[in-house]
């Protein structure tokens, strides 16, 4: 067992490390950038931008490093400057970046033109790092600063202002969806091909088919939009609390930011998640159970005159199970991550809708650290998933 | 499956695979140029500098003509022959453009009132015409030339095709499309982004050709290429392009239309003159138009320069873009205005009767308040609840509002002196850069003429200008604005480790007087300096007696840490109508009324930011949860709106936006 589990720590983080250089090496590597766009600024009397300011943000902003010194920078917090052992210092002149490159404009033969870099008109080394910002790495729980969303304010700071968000709405959505789509997925299954088995198949296909923005939207139309205009008790349309104070028919004035506020903010996306999951789930389950109920075990506990209560939940159900485990357990990082498309449309204040904003943004270090969080979640997860492996079915051991 | 996980990998699978895409593929839109490798022996000569000598051993693949760069002496060049492959579908006809009578026919065939149509239906008519551009500045800003003094292109099809006959370029019996004596068909390619707002005109621009018997072939190429640094518009690559600009209070001009802007390896790229438009009336006019400082012959300059530019058609000007807001019904003293996005401006004044709370929906979060470094739309915005001020800039013109009057040369404030410069001396030169005088370097002096600094003295213009402020400015805690404070700006503001992308305003001025018997400072530029916005205050101030969470004085902590701080990025205090009272990040910003704004007690005691997302926008204001919105959360009037706001629910304000669109031509073929 404690063999089983060094093992599989192991190969996690061996895991997260690789995703983490594939993602960063991804994002750096793409066009755009916090510098885009610079040279085609106004470039009006007062704000003029030389190449030399162009540099010094790109050192600001560390993109004036060789892609591996940053990512150890990002990782590690390292290399802050020059080896030093004993008070002397050792690679202060090795090159690490270049701070401006010189470039030149060439003309084809064919009236094609390119810039091309001569090489480097300025060189980064180890000593210049000296007293440069940096954080202490992301292995020691600093995802630094933020580019763009959050100006040089800690990620962390941004994380946590969309992370109780993020919880309150997929939590509740995944438990609705449990507590709802179980019991519909198993009783679809036991009473197959009956009316109701026939009217929730054909309601989950749709369920499953809508897309999510298109559903939002129809919600909010005719819930917020259109009760309200006939005079109905309405939904409010979206964000997660209001302002000031508003009033409902039939329940009376409701104080922002009051229990009954973050409620009633909380009914239209949750609906609209635990809709679009319970669609997907209690059809797994409803396939799963089938298999199960038609297996030779179940017909022995039939044929031993089990009640038909005990024969599904304790028999069956506890083998339909096994697979669903697995869908349970990945929606671990889901509750970090959020729900981009839902969150957009209800102005939902969440982490899906931070990571969409931090890309378009170019807020890498945001972006990044949302990444890297979700990769330790899906291991841990995939650790966890093996851990109820063995709960829901005793058969399975570790080896 | 639809698992939440399951999602957001297959989106993020979505977003790294278009990322990866992205980074492999170069966007070739016009013309797939296959490039033979060819082994070149380079030939460089000797160099003078080590560094340069590094490029010798470099293998450096086919280059036939490099651009020296400032390090590189000179390097020899070989010709070389480059296989070019053009697939194109359709051969296009770009040396037509070089001929004035084809330019002016596409322009009477331009239609400008149907393409407003296609994209502001729902705009009353009056309105759209209002829309309608004549030349390169807004017919409401002070630098308008006045329809008398240029040619006006009116949609008039027939004097177009009559043109076109009269070019050569005709219309054979039973084709569809113009050729000319070499039956080479009118074809031109338009090239322009992927907004959906440009294809909806452009599709229609298209068939308004057609009808001209000119064949447009469009192609809605990435705003990353068409804008790129060293792609599309930088490179002058196409033939007719759309885009827009955005109209400025000064409308500035020189990187536009001067000859010297033509973007060529040349002169590195630099300068927007895509269209290659060289006139020399308009090369002098616009150069003296923004190196005057007088009004009077600012404006006489520019009618100089749109005339020649109606005349000779380098771009056809097509129409103003709308800025559309919807604020709800009974919402008092909005009062948004042409050619400014800072519609807070009177934010004081704002009122909803029976509401003590209005709420404002950003689409788009303040990354700081720190605006010296953050310097988004939405930054400046939420910052001036806070900072109030100084100056407006509305309907292309400028006006005074805590600085007492604009220190205009006509208001006595400013003064243009003599002065005469030696080497060493700071100066803007010719070019506009800010340096010491030395020999070699080209210069203006008060006559106006370029010369050559030798070491002979030189006599050049010395602007010195006077800001005074209004008296009553206090911070929102109650301490009155001090000249300190302005000195810390200045000090935090030169500080090359702040931060900030510019810093041409340190450079530009010599020296700072701070008010003894006034509340302000007098500035005296570099000799040369001509700016024309000279009458804006250029400084602002920091409040240099706060006293920080960790018990520091503002005025003692270092530049370098000022984006990071929370009482200037997050929690600022200003002279504006407004306090920060909190920051929801992602969620909103509350702000209560200043009780020491100087203009007295905002009419509404509390303002709220909140921020939303598009999709949700119009829900949020329909469902009562925000007051207004503006033309960033608002994609123009839809129907939903126009609904809601003939049931008297909502009033919608369309304004002409500063930005238009227009169309340039890409002389350069016909030369």
């Amino acid at each position: 067992m404690t063999g089983y589990l060094i093992r599989r720590l192991v190969q996690m983080v061996i895991v997260v490390m690789i995703s983490a250089a594939a993602s960063y090496a991804l994002l750096n590597l793409a066009p755009g950038g916090p510098t885009a766009g610079l040279r085609q600024a106004v470039q009006g009397g007062r704000n003029r931008i030389t190449a030399e300011d162009i540099a010094r943000i790109r050192a600001y902003f560390e993109l004036d490093l060789f892609l591996p010194y940053r990512f150890s920078r990002w990782l590690i917090g390292q290399p802050r400057g020059p080896l030093t052992i004993f008070g002397r210092e050792f690679f202060g002149d090795t090159i690490v970046g270049c701070y401006q490159e010189r470039m030149a404009t060439v003309r084809y033969a064919d009236g094609t033109i390119k810039d091309i870099s001569l090489g480097c008109a300025q060189d980064v080394t180890l000593g210049d790092l000296v007293g440069r910002r940096t954080s202490n790495g992301v292995l020691f729980g600093d995802f630094g600063l933020s580019w763009r969303l959050l100006r040089d304010r800690p990620v962390t700071m941004v994380l946590a202002s969309r992370l109780d968000r993020t919880l309150q709405l997929i939590s509740l959505s995944t438990f609705f969806s449990l507590v709802i789509g179980i019991p519909l997925g198993i009783y679809s299954a036991v009473k197959q091909y009956s009316v109701f088995d026939y009217v929730f198949t054909s309601l989950a296909f749709m369920g499953s088919a809508m897309p999510t923005f298109f559903f939002g939207i129809l919600m909010i139309l005719t819930f917020a939009i259109f009760f309200k205009n006939i005079g109905l008790p309405y939904l409010p349309p979206g964000s997660a609390t209001a302002v000031r104070a508003y009033t409902i028919p039939w329940i009376g004035t409701v104080q922002p930011e009051s229990l009954l506020d973050h409620a009633l903010h909380l009914i239209l996306p949750v609906t609209v998640l635990t809709i679009v999951n319970i669609s997907g789930w209690s059809r797994f389950i409803r396939a799963s159970m089938l298999d199960v109920l038609r297996q030779d075990y179940v017909r022995t506990a039939r044929a031993k005159g089990l009640w038909e209560r005990v024969v599904v939940v304790k028999h069956a159900l506890r083998n339909a199970l096994i697979p669903f485990v697995t869908i349970i357990v990945f929606s671990l990082p889901g509750l970090f991550g959020g729900a981009i498309i839902t969150e957009s449309v209800f102005s939902w204040p969440g982490m899906g809708r931070l990571y969409f904003l931090a890309l378009g943004d170019y807020d890498y270090p945001v972006a990044m650290a949302i990444l890297f969080i979700t990769a330790v979640l899906t291991v841990i997860a995939t650790l966890l998933r093996d851990f109820l492996y063995t709960l829901v079915d005793p058969r399975i051991r570790f080896s | 499956m639809f698992t939440q996980k399951r999602i957001l990998a297959v989106l993020s699978l979505v977003l790294v695979a278009a990322f990866a895409l992205g980074a492999c593929a170069t966007p070739t839109p016009i013309e797939i140029i296959k490039t033979v490798e060819v082994q070149v022996e380079k030939q460089v000569e000797k160099i003078v500098t080590q560094e340069v000598e590094k490029i010798v051993t470099k293998e450096v693949e086919k280059q036939v003509e490099v651009v020296v760069t400032k390090e590189v002496e000179k390097i020899v060049t070989q010709e070389v022959e480059v296989q070019v492959d053009v697939p194109s579908a359709f051969a296009t006809a770009p040396f037509a453009l070089g001929d004035l009578k084809v330019r002016q026919a596409l322009a009477y065939c331009t239609n400008k009132l149907d393409l407003i149509k296609t994209v502001y239906p729902l705009v009353a008519e009056d309105q759209q015409k209002a829309l309608i551009m004549n030349t390169f500045i807004p017919t409401s800003s002070w630098a308008y030339a006045g329809d008398a003094n240029i040619t006006i292109y009116p949609f008039d099809a027939e004097k177009g095709k009559a043109l076109l006959d009269e070019a050569g370029w005709t219309m054979a019996e039973g084709s569809e499309y113009r050729a000319n004596a070499d039956g080479i068909e009118l074809a031109l390619k338009f090239t322009t982004t992927t907004a959906a707002f440009r294809k909806a005109w452009a599709a229609v621009w298209e068939q308004q050709m057609k009808d001209c018997g000119v064949r447009i072939i469009r192609l809605h190429a990435p705003a990353s290429w068409w804008f790129g640094d060293t792609t599309g518009l930088a490179r002058r690559d196409y033939e007719l392009g759309a885009f827009a600009w955005v109209g400025q209070a000064d409308p500035g001009g020189r990187t536009l239309w001067a000859c010297d802007q033509i973007p060529s390896p040349e002169n590195n790229w630099e300068g927007q003159n895509g269209m290659g438009w060289c006139n020399a009336a308009a090369d002098e006019g616009i150069k003296k138009a923004v190196n005057s400082l007088k009004l009077s012959d600012r404006q006489a300059a520019y009618t100089v320069v749109q005339a020649e530019y109606t005349k000779d058609v380098p771009a056809i000007p097509l129409f103003n873009r709308t800025e559309t807001y919807a604020v709800v019904a009974g919402f008092q003293n909005f009062k948004p205005n042409a050619g400014t996005s800072y519609y807070q401006w009177n934010a004081q004044e704002w009122e909803i009767p029976g509401k003590d709370t209005i709420i404002e929906g950003f689409t788009q979060e303040p990354a700081s308040l720190f605006t010296l470094v953050e310097d988004a739309l939405v930054a400046g915005q939420a910052a001036s609840f806070i900072s109030g001020y100084s100056t407006t800039d509305h309907n292309f013109s400028f006006q005074a509002r805590m600085l007492k009057e604009l220190s205009t040369l006509d208001s006595g404030l400013a003064q243009m002196q003599e002065v005469e410069v030696k080497a060493g001396d700071m100066v803007r030169d010719a070019s506009g850069t800010d340096a010491a005088l030395a020999a070699g370097m080209k210069v203006v002096n008060t006559a106006g003429e370029t010369v050559e600094f030798t070491g002979a003295p030189v006599k050049m213009n010395l602007l010195v200008v006077k800001y005074e402020y209004v008296d009553g400015l206090t911070w929102s805690d109650g301490e009155p604005l001090k000249v300190e404070d302005m000195q810390l700006y200045w000090k935090v503001r030169c500080d090359r480790e702040n931060g900030a992308t510019s810093f041409t305003i340190c450079d530009m001025i010599k020296e700072i007087a701070w008010g003894e018997d006034y509340f302000g400072y007098t500035v005296t530029y570099n000799p040369g300096v001509m700016d024309p916005t000279y009458f804006l205050d250029p400084l602002g101030w920091y409040p240099a007696h706060r006293v920080l969470s960790d018990g520091r004085k503002l005025a003692d902590v270092p530049a370098k840490e000022y984006t990071t701080l929370p009482e200037i990025a997050e929690n600022p205090i200003g002279v504006g109508p407004y306090v920060l009272k909190e920051w929801v990040k992602g969620e909103k910003m509350v702000f209560e009324a200043n009780p020491y704004f100087y203009l007295g007690a905002p009419k509404t005691p509390n303002i709220v930011i909140l921020f939303i997302t598009s999709e949700n926008a119009e829900a949020q204001l329909l469902g009562g949860q925000v007051d207004i919105l503006d033309g960033t959360s608002l994609v123009g009037v839809t129907e939903t709106l126009d609904a809601a706001a003939k049931e008297g629910k909502i009033t919608i304000i369309v304004e002409p936006s500063a930005t238009w669109e227009h169309i340039d031509l890409n002389l350069s073929f016909g030369q």
